[in-house]
């Protein structure tokens, strides 16, 4: 079987040529019918979510997704996958939770509904009851084997979590407290990271996590710091606007504030990703994105006041010190008209209050005796 | 040959008197003049460097390495001036710099001054109570800032118990930005009402002594 250093080379050597999962595949697949490796069970539960995640993991190259589904893992339920549906898929499921349980993995696409006890996001129908993605994650969840997260809705609430949040969706881990969570984020998050994680997991399960809980085989590093644009940052050579071959910091790339192996991985198979492309990085696998990370051609996030209006930082900053300015203006001015500031400039050189003049009022004659009078 | 000259002892007295133009008094021991212009000089340069790599200006065309070392270096001079002071303080048990419940009881009598509603301040310690709250709150957000700022340098590596408080680096940097204007917007005041309220009181931080007027006893 592969070993764990092999297999962290596999996870760089498959960034940088782009065939990671070509990379890893035939030694897992030789693993797995070796009985070295057990078939992993993977359920894959869909709640607050676009399935953007599931077509990402679509892309798989090569192997294809059919390649690792048919070899290398027991892919159980997986609504957007499966040709069975309504009961029969329902039943796979319940059958996973009852006779696997601290065995199977469970996947987590899409936040977590929480309004209203969840009933925005009714995921199954259990015996003509509506079963919430709030309720079903719980339960499957507590008798997982591990809790991955992937995206950004089920990692840290995403774009459903946005403001205003309506249905005060969230991540996964803030529902399943007793749990720790495997966060596996970007938007969509990328296949590599996906795939890599649970190979990690089957193989040598729960890997290193960092700060917010992902692994740090791809959240290692910011986007800025391995991105090939950096030595133009450096020497202060900025795009001006979106589409131009400089640093987009000024246009407000989130690189600097970004975990994230882009810049060597890239998207769709090696081909390229955001910043190939000449448009700033936005920032999605960190949490707080969208709302903080936009507008994705600012620094900073607009701040939202009541009434919905939402104004940018850098004008609130601008305002202040304008005000200030003026506030320090007027009161110069007022200070000079009635007084005060020339009163309190001459104070301060500090003199006797009445400085007395002399003058010579009587003179006092001293007369020696001549010698001779003695 | 040259006569001496006499002179009555109540004119001397008196000539005497006026002669004094106040009495010499150290108002700002050394230190606390070191850590003022050091720290002023150091903040200047954190503040210019940081807004510079907030949002790069159009006009300049500067290294970025160089920017951020330079952002790097006088925050770490800036964190030793403040050390000084502080131990200077803790030595001399000098709290003229801790604002006291007292003091802030002023506020209003102050604030009516500022606003022309009053002939004169309300009497002070050594700062009156708007300084007082301006530069207590300047410690504070300093360490803040400087707290946040290794934070963002070790980039998740250490401190990581901040991180999860903070929310993430895009919050850190919201916070770092919000410091900024803060002392963007109040060192303009302090100058301003230093130079124009009692100027011996800025020379005292030049050449630490103060003429206090004599009594006119």
């Amino acid at each position: 079987m592969l070993s764990r250093r092999d297999f962290l080379k596999l996870v760089i050597k498959g960034a940088i040529m782009g065939n990671f999962c070509e990379l890893i595949a035939p030694s897992l697949a030789q693993s797995v019918v070796a009985g070295e490796v057990k078939k992993l069970p993977v359920v894959m539960i869909e709640t607050g979510t676009c399935t953007g995640d599931s077509i990402s993991l679509d892309n798989i190259w090569t192997p294809t997704f059919s390649d690792i589904l048919s070899n290398i893992v027991d892919w159980r339920y997986d609504w957007s996958m499966m040709q069975t549906q309504g009961a029969s898929a329902y039943k796979v499921l319940q059958e996973t939770y009852e006779k696997m349980p601290n065995e199977y993995i469970l996947i987590v696409q899409g936040s977590m509904i929480q309004r209203d006890n969840g009933h925005y996001n009714h995921v199954v129908f259990d015996n003509g009851k509506l079963i919430t993605g709030l309720e079903l994650v719980r339960r499957m969840g507590l008798k997982a084997k591990y809790v991955v997260a992937i995206g950004s809705c089920a990692t840290f609430g995403g774009p459903v979590a946005g403001y205003p949040n309506p249905t005060q969706a969230t991540g996964v881990q803030n529902i399943l407290p007793e749990r720790r969570v495997i966060n596996v984020s970007g938007c969509p998050a990328h296949p590599d990271w996906i795939m890599g994680t649970l190979l990690h997991l089957a193989l040598y399960g729960e890997p290193e996590l960092e700060k917010f809980g992902r692994p740090k085989l791809f959240y290692a590093e910011t986007v800025h710091n391995r991105c090939p644009r950096r030595r133009d940052y450096d020497q202060g050579i900025f795009a001006t606007d979106i589409g131009q071959k400089q640093c987009l910091f000024r246009v407000g790339c989130k690189g600097p504030v970004t975990y994230a192996d882009c810049p060597i991985r890239r998207w769709n198979d090696h081909l390229n990703w955001p910043i190939g492309c000449n448009t700033p990085c936005i920032g999605c696998t960190e949490p707080g994105y969208p709302d903080l990370m936009s507008p994705f051609t600012a620094h900073l996030p607009d701040i939202p006041f009541p009434g919905g209006t939402k104004v940018s930082t850098d004008a609130i900053g601008l305002g202040v010190l304008g005000l200030t300015s003026v506030a320090l203006v007027g009161h110069a001015a007022t200070a000079l008209y009635n007084g005060r500031l020339q009163k309190n400039l001459l104070k301060a050189s500090v003199k006797a209050p009445n400085r007395p003049s002399v003058k010579k009022v009587k003179t006092i004659h001293q007369y020696k005796l001549k010698k001779n009078m003695k | 040959m040259k006569q001496p000259f006499k002179m009555r002892k109540p004119v001397l007295i008196k000539l005497k008197r006026a002669s004094i133009k106040g009495e010499m008094v150290l108002f700002q021991p050394i230190w606390v003049r070191i850590f003022h212009w050091g720290f002023a000089a150091s903040l200047t340069v954190i503040l210019l460097t940081g807004l510079e790599l907030h949002k790069p200006a159009n006009f300049l065309i500067l290294n970025y390495g160089k920017v951020l070392t330079a952002h790097l270096v006088f925050g770490w001079f800036a964190l030793g001036f403040v050390a000084l002071r502080i131990a200077d303080a803790l030595i001399q048990r000098d709290n003229s710099l801790i604002p006291k419940i007292h003091d802030l009881k002023r506020l209003p009598k102050l604030m009516a001054y500022y606003f022309f509603l009053r002939p004169a301040p309300p009497p002070s310690r050594k700062y009156n109570s708007g300084q007082l709250l301006i530069y207590f709150s300047w410690f504070l957000l300093f360490l803040v800032a400087s707290l946040l700022g290794l934070v963002s340098y070790w980039q998740g590596k250490h401190l990581i118990w901040l991180w999860h408080l903070v929310g993430g680096f895009q919050v850190l940097r919201w916070i770092k930005f919000t410091i900024t204007i803060y002392f963007l917007a109040t060192i303009p005041v302090h100058i301003y009402l230093s130079s124009t309220e009692d100027i011996s009181r800025l020379q005292a931080m030049v050449t630490g002594y103060e003429r206090k007027p004599p009594n006119n006893s």
